[in-house]
């Protein structure tokens, strides 16, 4: 192939464009508030690890983190276990009904949660749930269920009819024929559901700060780092926050680079 | 044969859920949009269409409507074509393209929260991008980027492209992994241009993936921008970056007008709906 130096050259600078906050975020984290100002792109000329423990104090980032994983796991396992029976019976099924649910999925899909935040404040006033981890765990999932439902059928299309016709033969029931046959085969699908849902769960920040509310006992990960910020911000101790918040992630990608890179453009490539 | 209708009920436990927690809430705006509503622990009384009147005759809205515009023309305009021909450049494996990939992938695995804080540090007065300048010697051009009402929102939106245009480009390189390489090598063979061959072959066969992700970038800039201007701007200096996204939220938590709230919440979902019908228009599939 030829060259193509122009191509070459705002890649790179599009790159550098993106890693140099991610940089400076770095540095920051080790330095104080002065040499922030004096010395901005500069290596800490003393690391000042104190800031981590600082932020982990201040926010109460452990109990915060643990809301989080708990959160996150519960809604998890509550989106799969009402995903993958849905999925199973829309790719069994091919009549009207079966395409009016798909339907509905495809279009809840297109709508961002967000549109109806307030609303869902007042639901979760009414459920008297506001002000608790519970409503998350519940809401969460809902929200999750278009895109999932739609991946996970599928997958579960791909499973050969005369395996089906042969374990029904066998007088397997819808049970056994989820947990042995469609399961099994579509779980690549049911993987990068559960990354890109995990991701989306972890990362919620509005109806986790206007429900769950930032009371230090229940609030999110993503809640407890901004009250990080006040009138007089020590940016090093924000930005030492901000590393041990997202370095959970970054650990995940680095663990299983490929398949969380897989399940997060299946999330947006389904059509 | 178990190839019968019945097993469609396994379906119903997760159409009662989303039932209840999404398109519930999405009725119920249309209703909240006519009560008069002072906040969520006081009495709503209905007033009909009352909030509509004062919606559209107040000034804030006015502004809201004019930068959330400013936004969505700006931002997906710009993120689109350049994400299609970065992630066209990332598919042709140049040198270095997996340490490309990884920095583009990234923003999508930070959350709104940590963009936020991030951006907090890089442009605030003594942040890095001040820090940046007065190193190259560009002093005067140092600004308090989030306080001045000249820059407020063309920072909001610079972030919204900083995240938006890598992230897209690793799903349309992803989606241009999937057309047959002997297409384009052909193209290239009868003398057809870099440029011409990305546009002129590759381009109609995503077409179709292009108008989706368009339409997605465009609900998410258009419906999402609240949280990262609830964490960098508050909607100021004054109404300069305040977008109807943030005025939904605003008006509910901190002005305490929910029915006001509610009646943006509405013009939100019509101009979605809108901006869909248009980007279709625009980006019709002619099967050329």
């Amino acid at each position: 192939m030829r060259k193509r130096p122009l191509a070459t050259v705002l890649s790179w600078l599009y790159a550098l464009i993106l890693a140099a906050p991610l940089y400076y975020l770095a540095v920051s984290a080790l330095k104080t508030n002065i040499e922030i100002f004096t010395r901005p792109f500069a290596l800490p000329a003393a690391w000042l690890w104190e800031n981590f423990r600082t932020a982990w104090e201040t926010a109460r980032l452990g109990q915060a983190l643990l809301n989080s994983v708990l959160i996150s796991l519960v809604a998890i396992v509550l989106t799969l276990a009402l995903a993958v029976p849905a999925a199973y019976a829309l790719a069994r099924t091919d009549n009207r009904a079966a395409r009016v649910v798909t339907g509905a999925f495809s279009a809840g899909f297109l709508i961002p949660p967000f549109a109806a935040l307030i609303p869902t404040v007042v639901l979760a006033i009414k459920m008297g749930l506001f002000g608790t981890r519970e409503f998350q765990m519940l809401f969460l999932p809902a929200s999750a269920l278009p895109l999932s439902v739609l991946l996970l059928t599928q997958f579960m299309r791909t499973v050969p009819a005369a395996l089906v016709e042969s374990a029904a033969l066998d007088g397997a029931g819808h049970w056994r024929l989820l947990t042995r046959v469609f399961v099994p085969i579509a779980m690549p699908g049911v993987v990068s559901v559960t990354i890109l849902q995990l991701l989306t769960f972890w990362n919620e920040y509005l109806f986790a700060l206007t429900i769950t509310g930032t009371a230090p006992d229940v609030r999110t990960v993503q809640v407890a780092l901004p009250t990080l910020v006040s009138d007089a911000t020590n940016l090093g101790v924000l930005a030492a926050g901000t590393v041990l918040t997202v370095l959970p992630v970054y650990i995940a990608y680095s663990l299983m680079n490929r398949r969380m890179q897989e399940a997060l453009t299946a999330g947006a490539v389904k059509e | 044969m178990t190839r019968s209708p019945r097993v469609l009920w396994l379906t119903v436990p997760s159409l009662v859920w989303f039932a209840v927690f999404s398109v519930g809430p999405l009725v119920a705006m249309f209703v909240i949009a006519t009560l008069r509503w002072k906040g969520l622990l006081y009495e709503p009384t209905y007033i009909g269409l009352d909030n509509v009147t004062k919606v559209f005759a107040d000034p804030t809205f006015h502004a809201a409507v004019r930068n959330s515009l400013i936004q969505v023309a700006v931002a997906i305009p710009v993120m689109i074509p350049l994400a299609f021909m970065l992630g066209y450049h990332l598919n042709t494996k140049p040198r270095g393209y997996r340490i490309l990939s990884v920095l583009y992938f990234s923003p999508g695995l930070i959350s709104i929260s940590m963009t936020g804080m991030i951006f907090y540090g890089v442009l605030s007065p003594n942040g890095g991008v001040n820090g940046l300048l007065r190193g190259l010697g560009l002093d005067s051009l140092a600004n308090a980027w989030l306080a001045d009402p000249a820059t407020a929102l063309p920072s909001l939106i610079a972030i919204d492209l900083w995240r938006g245009i890598g992230w897209t480009a690793v799903l349309f390189a992803a989606r241009l992994a999937s057309v047959p390489g002997e297409v384009i090598e052909a193209a290239q063979i009868d003398g057809a241009g870099r440029f011409r061959t990305m546009w002129q072959v590759a381009y109609p066969m995503v077409k179709d993936y292009v108008r989706t992700l368009t339409m997605l970038q465009f609900l998410w800039t258009l419906f999402t921008s609240a949280a990262l201007i609830l964490l960098l701007t508050k909607g100021g200096p004054g109404t300069s970056s305040t977008t109807l996204s943030y005025l939904v939220y605003a008006k509910a938590f901190s002005m305490r007008d929910l029915g006001y709230s509610q009646v943006v919440g509405v013009v939100l979902l019509v101009l979605g709906i809108a901006g869909m019908a248009l980007i279709r228009v625009l980006l019709r599939g002619d099967n050329r």
